[in-house]
């Protein structure tokens, strides 16, 4: 369970320590890429709770969605349109969707130990 | 099962805290923000325009300093001291001279080759006489065999070999440049060799002048070596002269 905790908790570290520097051309790229991740994530999180979890689809899933963002964006740069928008508002919407039912879940499960206290 | 699970999802948690902390440091904004407004940046403009200015004046006072040593300096005595040095190496010798002036190549008469008769070397009284006709009729700079001819050279008959300043003149035909002032006198000087009793005095040792026609721009190379004096003292101050 604290295995995930902790990879992020490296991976921060070693993003902070890599000193990678991104063209500012670029950074929309990765900033639509690691919202799309964090949905992804946060999916898998509510998916595992709901013990509905299936490796393959958050697998797929985290990296099918994070080159479509990323793909959206770069149609978008072309075409002189903000598609990447359209990713921004697909993807803050599920995450909110997602926290959401995870609080409730949450809430359920607190509520149910409480009363068998 | 679950250490699978827990496994991928690891690796993806690695991964987006890696993209978090690369965006995260992209995006993180300059330490001290710009707050100023309107009159305020109108105000610091006035400042850098007035450095500006400042900067200007500066470089206006340093390049007129510059043109007054200048000009201090092209006419000061050292100058004019360095200038008649230059005139002076140019006529010693010590520098390349380039002008218009005529080529005399020496040969041998290949006539005589034919029938047999022994090349002898080449006396030094045709060479100085050579060179005092040319003297003569206002050649300027001389260069026998790519040896420039000063003030100093001597041409001497060395273990039965003509050299000239110490360089030896055996390999035929002899090159003999003439650098002159202008072309007038070029083609005079031309004019003048084609009728020298010098070329008859060749012939009679079996040697031919050929004498080219003015040219506009010749090259003779400068003086090798360095000029020794000896036997010349300090002349003194301060008693006229």
């Amino acid at each position: 369970m604290w295995l995930p905790v902790l990879g992020l908790l490296i991976g921060l570290f070693l993003g902070s320590l890599a000193d990678i520097n991104i063209p500012v051309e670029y950074s929309n790229y990765l900033s639509i890429a690691v919202l799309a991740a964090l949905d992804t994530l946060f999916g898998g999180i509510r998916a595992h709770l709901q013990n509905i979890y299936d490796e393959k689809v958050f697998v797929s899933g985290f990296f099918f969605n994070i080159i479509l963002a990323a793909s959206l964006a770069f149609l978008g740069v072309h075409l002189g349109v903000d598609l990447y928008l359209a990713a921004v508002f697909a993807f803050g919407v599920r995450l909110f969707q997602n926290i959401a039912v995870i609080r409730r879940i949450f809430l359920a499960k607190w509520s149910t130990n409480k009363e068998k206290m | 099962m679950g250490q699978k699970r827990y496994l991928s999802m690891t690796v993806i948690t690695l991964i987006i805290g890696f993209m978090v902390a690369v965006q995260y440091q992209n995006v993180k904004e300059p330490v001290v923000r710009d707050t100023r407004d309107t009159s305020q940046l109108r105000e610091d403009l006035v400042k850098e325009k007035e450095l500006y200015l400042s900067l200007i004046r500066e470089i206006r006072s340093n390049e007129e300093k510059l043109e007054k040593y200048e000009t201090e300096r092209s006419q000061s005595k050292e100058q004019i001291l360095k200038e008649t040095l230059n005139e002076l190496k140019v006529e010693a010798g010590l520098f390349e001279v380039e002008g218009p002036g005529i080529v005399i190549n020496i040969e041998h008469v290949n006539e005589d080759l034919l029938l047999g008769k022994e090349v002898s070397p080449i006396s030094t009284y045709l060479i100085n006489k050579l060179v005092n006709e040319l003297n003569q009729y206002g050649a300027d700079h001389i260069s026998i065999a790519g040896q420039r001819l000063i003030n100093s050279s001597v041409v001497r008959n060395i273990n039965g070999q003509t050299k000239v300043d110490g360089y030896s003149l055996d390999t035929l035909p002899i090159e003999v440049k003439i650098v002159v002032d202008n072309m007038k006198v070029a083609e005079k000087l031309y004019n003048r060799m084609q009728v020298s009793s010098a070329a008859e005095e060749f012939f009679i040792d079996n040697y031919r002048l050929r004498i080219s026609e003015p040219k506009l721009s010749i090259t003779i190379p400068a003086y090798q070596e360095s000029i020794r004096i000896r036997h010349m003292d300090l002349a003194e101050t301060g008693k006229g002269g």
